[in-house]
């Protein structure tokens, strides 16, 4: 069946119970009734025929506008009854070309996306790739739902909850989920001994973002920094260990910024100089061979003479 | 389900807005998420006709002062039916609406406000009046500027009579207007200009006897303004409304003519300073 265009009333559209989307600020539901009611509804939402009323496929923000603002109709493009698995995946390609959604709102659906799938194929489990052909989402986006996903009850409340608050309210957010439990996965893998509760540490991470020890959530990757400096740097695990708990701890105002600067920072400075410096080291002795060095340019080599003095310096001092 | 497609956290707020509602105005034809009117572009959260000549109508929004609100007040404005409206929020959003500048454009504009806290206490921090009614205190501040202290101190008292009763508000204004004009005619008895004892009389005919006069040659548009005002207004106060439209027509004329009994008093003021009258109103 083609694709019909009507002019449909906003009160024979039902919602689409299978839309991902729960999340509708009113200050951006505000701005878009303010358009609609200058403009009117430019682009048509897209329904299909149920008994005697319509189901949104798309558009639901453009329809609920429509009811607020009591129009008789709306635009509205008819297309045949999708299955459910192809009703789930219009939406999601719709938003993954157009406004994205927020994560969770995907990360929730994402399991029924995984389901449907498998009962169309055998029960064969779709791999990362298959997910992100169906779905219209970057590998690294889902990866990123996962975490979401992973997160136990009490936190996708608590995210919830923010995310139904107008943005300037919202203090916690997807990222900082995202970027916590990244860090978090790596301090359980890198130094295990260091957290005795995880969920203590996720209330602990939590409490000091809310009152700003922790300033950032690029924090959290110090925070990675730290359980890697071990294996990478060397750095005795019971220092890394102690490091870590005083952040976990949630009675102190340890921030990780202050932690990494005073005991990491330098360490990581030092690893990265001296793999600059073997990479000059391995550059010249190379030239060398070849004697190549007599063809090498007058900056680089003003470079090194000013690179040598400051050597001598260093090591003199 | 009431309410279904809400947050958990604007759910909260439209339930105990509406109790709130409902112990204030009796709930009577309460209507969810319905259009009050095909006329009006607006489906409010919920809407009740606590009488026979107001619906009270609120939305439940995040945002203060939302552009749906202003949208919908033309045609409220407009309707055959007095309605009043409030805005219901969460109390963080008003505590958060810096110098409140949000919270006084729609106080400002008309519109109520209510707020509900996390507990679910709610209140009413701004009482609405039919919007028909509204004069926004910024336009009656700025009617009020050219006008004398001692008529300034008269007009707000009648501003805050109109608020409670809008009849009375009008009659008040109606009787700055009556003053004035006697104090004219007492000036112009003085002057021989009329005779002994017209200021006894009725303000039209006070007026009707000023105006044919020469001292009074050059003020007859502001005579003619005040005797145009007397005729239409005088008795809107004492006659009841006999059913929505009556009572929405009356609001919009009450206003109407309290915003020109203002400009009336300022044409007045200027006819008295031009005559050298003095102004004698207690």
């Amino acid at each position: 069946m083609a694709d019909i265009l009507k002019e449909i009333a906003p009160t024979k559209i039902e919602r689409n119970p299978d839309n991902p989307r729960i999340f509708f600020r009113d200050e951006e539901m505000d701005t878009l009734t303010a358009s609609i009611r200058r403009y009117g509804i430019q682009v048509p939402i897209t329904v299909y025929a149920e008994g005697k009323h319509y189901v949104l496929i798309d558009g639901e923000r453009r329809w609920r506008c429509a009811k607020k603002l009591n129009l008789e109709s709306m635009p509205a493009l008819i297309r045949e009854k999708p299955s459910r698995l192809r009703n789930i995946l219009l939406m999601f390609n719709i938003h993954a070309l157009r406004e994205q959604w927020d994560y969770l709102t995907i990360a929730r659906k994402l399991p029924d996306v995984i389901e449907l799938f498998k009962k169309e194929n055998s029960g064969r489990t779709p791999t990362e790739v298959e997910q992100s052909e169906l779905t219209g989402l970057t590998r690294g986006q889902i990866r990123r739902c996962g975490l979401l996903l992973e997160l136990p009850k009490k936190y996708r409340e608590t995210l919830e909850e923010e995310l139904s608050l107008p943005k300037h309210f919202q203090k916690l957010s997807e990222d900082f989920f995202i970027e916590m439990e990244r860090a978090l996965k790596t301090v359980q893998n890198r130094v295990p001994s260091a957290i005795k509760n995880l969920d203590s540490a996720r209330d602990a991470l939590i409490k000091k973002f809310r009152k700003e020890t922790i300033k950032n959530i690029t924090d959290f990757r110090m925070l990675s920094k730290i359980a890697t400096s071990v294996k990478r740097l060397g750095v005795k695990e019971s220092k890394a260990r102690e490091a870590l708990k005083g952040i976990f701890d949630p009675n102190n105002k340890t921030s990780i910024e202050q932690v990494f600067a005073e005991q990491f920072e330098l360490k990581f400075d030092e690893r990265r100089v001296i793999l600059s410096a073997d990479s000059i080291y391995d550059f010249l002795e190379t030239s060398l061979e070849d004697q190549a060095a007599v063809s090498v340019s007058d900056k680089l080599r003003k470079s090194l003479s000013r690179l040598n003095r400051l050597i001598e310096r260093f090591l003199k001092s | 389900m009431v309410f279904g497609t809400f947050s958990d956290r604007k759910r909260l707020v439209a339930n105990r807005s509406l109790a709130l509602c409902r112990n204030e105005w009796g709930g009577i034809r309460l209507r969810t998420e319905e259009p009050i009117d095909a006329a009006i572009n607006w489906s409010p959260t919920f809407h009740m006709r606590p009488n026979s000549t107001l619906i009270v109508a609120v939305e439940v929004n995040e945002y203060l002062f939302p552009e749906i609100l202003k949208i919908a007040a033309h045609d409220i404005e407009h309707y055959n039916f007095p309605i009043a409206v409030y805005q219901a929020c969460p109390l963080d959003v008003y505590q958060n609406d810096a110098r409140l500048a949000r919270a006084n454009l729609l106080a400002d504009h008309g519109f109520g406000l209510i707020t509900v806290d996390d507990a679910g206490t709610t209140r009413i921090h701004t009482r609405a009046e039919p919007l028909a009614q509204h004069i926004p205190k910024s336009r009656f501040d700025i009617a009020l500027r050219p006008l004398t202290q001692r008529l300034k101190i008269r007009f707000r008292a009648a501003y805050a009579t109109y608020h409670i009763d809008i009849g009375q508000g009008l009659q008040a204004a109606g009787q700055i207007i009556e003053a004035m004009i006697t104090c004219i005619a007492k000036h112009a008895e003085a002057n021989g200009v009329v005779p002994a004892r017209t200021s006894n009389r009725g303000t039209a005919d006070i007026i009707d006897a000023l105006s044919p006069t020469n001292a009074f040659r050059n003020y007859r548009a502001a005579l003619g303004g005040a005797r145009h005002f007397a005729n239409r207004y005088r008795n809107i106060a004492s006659h009841n409304p006999r059913g929505p439209q009556e009572a929405a027509e009356k609001l919009r004329r009450c206003k109407e003519g309290f915003l020109e009994a203002l400009h009336i008093a300022e044409e007045l003021r200027a006819v008295m300073l031009q005559l050298g009258c003095p102004l004698r109103i207690i």
